[in-house]
Formats: structure tokens, sequence, C-alpha cells
């Protein structure tokens, strides 16, 4: 497979042969997908619906169990991993419908997990709510509950809450998708600055402006199998397939 | 909605609207109703009853007025005896022993407890209704808008209670054991103190009754059935103690004894629903399967033939057992001796029916939590436990209170069916009461009326409870 950036150490994400179908076989959502995401890449998955590019990234966290193969983070195998939970304190992920704590404030939202999990006191957590809540922009909106946020500030605060658990990997599952579009920039630029700061992020979106400024590297699903992997710039410009430039042609109008 | 809060806080009182006729007539009533305690009140009162019974041996009751208890002693009497006459000998009362004052004075000297409760009854609560709409026109005039909104629910109230009150005040002059003669003879005079405290009250009342529709606070609302039902009782009691003193007298440990059943178990049906629906909703096939076992075979078998299987056929079932297992004593010896109680086999049959229908409850209401939320929460790493505790289970309580709550009334009404297996609840209290005197009406009528402000009552509290833990989502 062909790598865009070098890297001398074990890649952080290692998936290996990955298999998973739906309907007792009937649906193939990933058939025989192997990726290996190496620390601090920022990897962008784009494919048509039913690409198997949610799939691929719900079963990087095990929240899908694949029927067969391996997910190997920061070189434990979660297939093997009797502490499936510790491995998910390091992999944030933030969906598509943002899926908020309804019953929690916003810093309650962030703090829950903090305290539940990494077991840090009330004022600790607090603390790292509140820097967070800073980071993407809304350290206003602290008291308020979900509902009262417009979908942009509930994904920043997503963001937040995933965060607060200091992960090394953040996975993005169609982040912007459920937003009115004024409001996806913001979410961006929060994933922007993230990047930049160095997160390891897979991030499934449509968001092809967030694709050609922030990826190392585009990866192009169709039909549960990796079609073309390579740069940004080399993707857009020059796609190599017939599936990639088909759906390249449809979405960038 | 019927306590809405936000609309109730939103409107204040604008500054013309709190000098409008409302204010007025809400003044000019507290202001009559606190002069009329200067009027004479009662101008006659009894000075002494004498009650005879025929009866082995004949009896003799002589009252002085006011003296509680009474009632109770003339209904024990008149259990078995017949009244034969009523001989009441009247007194004027003149000067200032008639007034308001007097007759409040007079009651809150007197010795025993139920002239203390007669005082805070009849005398008091008029008087505080009377400060109280006074306060509110006051506050209302000096403080600025909001701050006489607040006491509008509770001068409502009082002011609606003080018309009641003055009713007993009459009332108490017109006690059983003289009510006979006092109706034949028209020996009281209400006295015109009494009627002018009766409209000063309810002028009051319709002041603030308006007031309350312009803070469009919905005050009355159907707590004030369940308080017409126990005044209903109350009233049954209090004018006609025979038979219906002795009625409740009669039922009034079942009423307890049904509390205590209903909620006990109702402690362990949330326990039993709780896992019971969490078995439901089980991955793993073992729990499933026995979860939706019991739940499908405990909702297809009525609840009395279950109580009449713990109540009849386990003991039978323990001793069998115990005997079969003679060759280990230990064993046989604990089934032997296992005896159920009719109370314990009471909470037994409630739990293991109600449990199944609260356990579909619990896993209804689980379900409709999106399970975008179980994820999230596992994504940060949370277990399956600390997920449902802390964010599952939270945001269902919501979804599931309103049903379980509804199953809490449901249980009042179904564990009248214990009463079968020997427990002394209020249904059974009452066939007693009827089996020994025949007064079919009045017995049930009574304990009907008893079932309504437990079941009554307890709606408005899972209402109530409901509003608390309402949200958006």
């Amino acid at each position: 497979m062909e790598r865009s950036i070098e890297e001398t150490d074990v890649p952080i994400i290692q998936i290996r042969h990955l298999r998973k179908s739906y309907y007792h076989g009937k649906l193939v959502a990933l058939d025989d997908v192997s990726l290996d995401v190496p620390q601090g890449q920022v990897a962008v998955v784009i494919g048509p619906s039913g690409s198997g590019k949610s799939t691929m990234l719900r079963c990087l966290n095990y929240l899908e169990i694949p029927d067969s193969g391996e997910v190997i983070i920061d070189g434990i195998a979660l297939a093997h991993a009797s502490r499936l939970n510790e491995v998910r304190t390091e992999i944030g992920m933030v969906f598509q419908q943002f899926n908020l704590f309804p019953h929690l404030s916003v810093l309650e939202n962030i703090m829950m997990a903090q305290r539940i999990v990494r077991k840090r006191n009330r004022q600790e957590a607090q603390e790292v709510a509140e820097e967070l809540l800073n980071k993407v922009g809304i350290p206003d909106k602290a008291g308020a509950y979900p509902i009262q946020l417009s979908g942009g500030q509930q994904q920043r605060v997503a963001i937040a809450r995933a965060l607060a658990m200091q992960p090394k990997i953040m996975l993005f599952d169609e982040p912007t998708s459920a937003l009115d579009p004024e409001m996806i920039k913001e979410v961006l630029d929060v994933m922007l600055q993230l990047a930049q700061d160095g997160m390891t992020m897979v991030v499934v979106s449509h968001e092809m402006g967030f694709a050609r400024n922030a990826a190392d590297r585009v990866i192009f699903m169709d039909d549960g199998k990796v079609i073309e992997d390579t740069t940004p710039e080399e993707l857009f410009r020059a796609p190599k397939h017939e599936r990639t430039k088909e759906f390249l042609g449809k979405i960038l109008h | 909605m019927l306590l809405d809060r936000s609309r109730f806080r939103d409107h204040r009182l604008s500054h013309s609207e709190r000098r409008n006729w409302r204010f007025m007539l809400t003044l000019i009533g507290a202001l009559v109703l606190f002069l009329a305690y200067f009027l004479p009140f009662f101008q006659t009162r009894i000075a002494s009853a004498h009650t005879t019974f025929i009866e082995d041996p004949a009896v003799t009751l002589e009252f002085p007025v006011l003296i509680h208890g009474q009632h109770a002693t003339h209904a024990k009497t008149l259990g078995n005896g017949q009244l034969e006459s009523v001989e009441v000998s009247l007194e004027k009362v003149n000067g200032v022993a008639s007034t308001g004052w007097g007759w409040l004075f007079r009651s809150l000297g007197a010795p025993d407890r139920g002239a203390l409760v007669s005082f805070i009854v009849t005398m008091a609560i008029p008087l505080v209704g009377a400060a109280l709409g006074a306060l509110l026109v006051v506050r209302s005039y000096v403080r600025e808008a909001g701050v006489a909104e607040k006491l509008i629910p509770a001068s409502l109230i009082i002011s609606a209670l003080s018309m009641l009150s003055l009713g007993f005040a009459w009332c108490h002059q017109v006690d059983f054991s003289t009510y006979l003669y006092a109706q034949s003879n028209g020996a009281l005079n209400p006295g015109i103190g009494l009627w002018t405290a009766v409209i000063g009250a309810a002028l009051m009342t319709a002041g603030i009754w308006s007031l309350r529709h312009e803070t469009r606070r919905d005050l009355l609302n159907w707590w004030s059935l369940a308080f017409v039902v126990a005044l209903t009782i109350w009233l049954l009691i209090r004018v006609r103690p025979y038979p219906y003193l002795e009625i409740w007298r009669f039922i009034g440990d079942g009423i307890l004894v049904t509390l205590r059943i209903v909620i006990t178990s109702y402690g362990f049906i949330l326990l039993v629903s709780l896992l019971g629906g969490l078995g439901r909703i089980s991955h793993n096939r073992i729990i499933y399967g026995i979860s939706t076992l019991y739940v499908e075979l405990i909702r297809g078998i009525p609840l009395l033939v279950q109580l009449l299987f713990i109540w009849f056929a386990l003991p039978n079932m323990f001793r069998a057992v115990g005997e079969a297992t003679q060759q280990y004593p230990a064993i046989s010896a604990w089934f032997g001796q296992l005896r159920l109680n009719e109370y314990t086999a009471a909470v037994m049959g409630l739990t293991v029916c109600y449990g199944a229908y609260g356990a579909e409850i619990f896993r209804a209401g689980i379900s409709s939590i999106h399970r975008g939320q179980m994820e999230a929460a596992r994504s940060l790493g949370m277990s399956s436990f600390q997920a449902m505790r802390h964010i599952v289970l939270p945001q269902a309580v919501r979804v599931i209170l309103p049903p379980i709550g509804n199953e809490f009334v449901a249980l009042i009404k179904d564990s009248s069916l214990v009463s079968v297996l020997a427990v002394s609840d209020l249904t059974r209290r009452g066939r007693e009461y009827m089996a020994r005197t025949f007064l079919s009406f009045d017995t049930w009528i009574m304990v009907a009326l008893c079932y309504l402000v437990l079941t009554l009552v307890s709606s408005r509290i899972v209402e109530f409870l409901e509003s608390k833990t309402r949200f958006e989502r």
C-alpha cells in the first residue's frame, strides 16, 4: 500500500483484515479492510453512504464488533483486551448526532466521565472542563443544558467532552452532517486547531475543504473496501480509480 | 399542565392591577371578617344535655357544651341500644362571652385536646384567613410587584377554609347529642356575628379567587378533589356519627394495614421491576430468557389466583419438600418450619405480580433512551454498569415515572384483593363490619371514600413528581 507520510514508529492504529456483515452476511459492510494510522496523522475517510466508513470508525473502539480481523490500538489488540474500557478512554469519539447527555448541564457533561472513569475529584474535573470550554470557544455556556445550545455549540461541547479524557486518538463520525451550514465552520475550526496541535485523528466526513486543509491523508472507501489511500493533493488533483473520479465528480460540482 | 409555575412567575400584576376592585374586595372581606369577631356569635348556648338510652342497664350520658368525644361514646352506645330521649337545657349568652373573641378564648381555654383542635378549626382559621387576606393587599400596596402574587395561593386556600370553619362553628352548637332537639325547637341562634363573618370570608374568597385568575395560576387543581373527598368523610363522621364514626373507628386500622402492605410491596416491586427490566434488555440469553418467561407467565395469571396460590398452595409445597428431603434433616427441618404469615404472603403476591408489569415499564423506559447515549458513554470509557447507572437510568426515570406512578395507584386498589388472605386490610375490615351490622350501604361508601382519598392523593403526588423531573430532550 502506498504510504504518503513516512513514519518510523509503530502506527498507533493498526487495522488488520477487518470484516463485518449484517443480516447474517446479506449486507457486507467491511470487506477485508487493513489500515495503519501513525501517531499524529489526520486521516479523512470519504466515500458514498453505505460504503462502510462509519462502520470502520465504530470498529476502531469496538462500538461495533467486527466479525473477523484485528484492531490494535497503541499495541493492544481490542479483541483480546480485557481492558476494553481502558483502551476506550484513550480514544475520543464525536458522533453525528452529538449524543450529549440531555439531563446534565454542559459542565457536567464534560465532568461526568472524568469523575467516574478517570476518578478525578470535582475541582480537578471542573478545571479541565472549563479550560476545554474555553478552547472550543463557549466558556459562557457552562451552566446551560444541551437543549439550549445550537447544533454547532452542542458539537463543540461533544468534542470538549471527548477531549476531557485526554485521549491519544480522536474519531469523528460525520461531525458536521447534522449541522446547519452556518454552524459547520465553528466546528471545523475546532477540529482544525486540534489537527494542528498534533492529535491523531480519523475523520469520516464529506467536508472536502477540511480534507484539503487539514488532512495528511485521504482514504476513499466504497463497498466496504479501501479503494484509494493517498494525500489530499493527489486525490483531488488526479484520482486513480474510476470509482473515485465518479464520486468526486458528483460531490465537487 | 396543572401546576404551571413558569407562567405564574412570568405574570406580575401591574401597577393598576394592584389597585383594582379585586384587591378592594379582598380587603373589605378581610376587614368584615375581622370585625365580625367583635359581634355576638351565638346568643344562646347549650348549658347541658342529657341523653338516655334504652339498654340493659339503662345509660344516661351528660354532656356539657363543647366537650368532644361525645360522638364516640354516643356511637358506641347506640351500636347496641336505642336512643330514648334527649334533654337539652339552654342558657342565654350575654355580653363579651358571646362574641367571636369570647368563643375563641373559651375553646382555647378548654382542657382537652379535642377542644384545642376545635379552636383551631372553628375560630382560628377564619382569623388567620383575614390576616393573610389583609396582608396580601397591604403588601401589594407597599412593596413592588411580584410580592403579593406569592401570597395568593395560601390565602385563597385559607379563606376558602375559613368559610368551612365558620360552618363548623355552627355545627359545634348542633352536636349530635342535641341535634334532634335543636332541629325541632330552633334553639340555637347562629347569631349575627357568625353570618357577618361568613359574608366577610365569602367576599375575601371571591376577591382572591379573581386575583388568582389574573395571575393565571391554576391553583384549584385536582388536589381539591382529594380534599373534597376527605372532607366528605369528615362531614359524614361529624354529622352522622352513628354509624359513620363507628365505621371509621372500625376500619381505621385497616387503612394503616393497606398502606403498610402497599408501601412495602411497592419497594420490592421497584426492585423486581428494575432487575426484570434490565433482564429483558440483556444480551445474555439465559438472563433474557428467565426474565421474559417471568414477565410472560405472571402477566397471564390473574392476581387473585396468584395470591390464592401463594397463600394456600405454597405452604403445602413447602411441607411436601420437607417430607421429600427427609434424608437431609437440615433441609427437611428448614422447609418443615417454613411458614408464611398472611402479611408476607400478601406482599409476596403483589410484588410478584406487579413486578412483572413493572419490568415491562422499565424495559420500555430504558429502550426509549436513544442508543447513542449508551454509545457515547461507552466511548468515554464507562463500563456498561456505569453508563446505565449515570447516563441511561437517570434519563429513563423520567420516562418511567408516570407509568410506574400509575402502578402505585393501581396497587392501592388491587391491594383490596389481599383481603382474601385473612389480612385485615381496609376491604376486609369493611366486610367484617358489614357482617356485624348489616349496614351495607354506609360501610361500603365509607370504604370507597377511604380508597378514593388514598388514590387521589397518590395520583397528585405522582403528577407533582412528574412535573419536577420533566425536561426537554
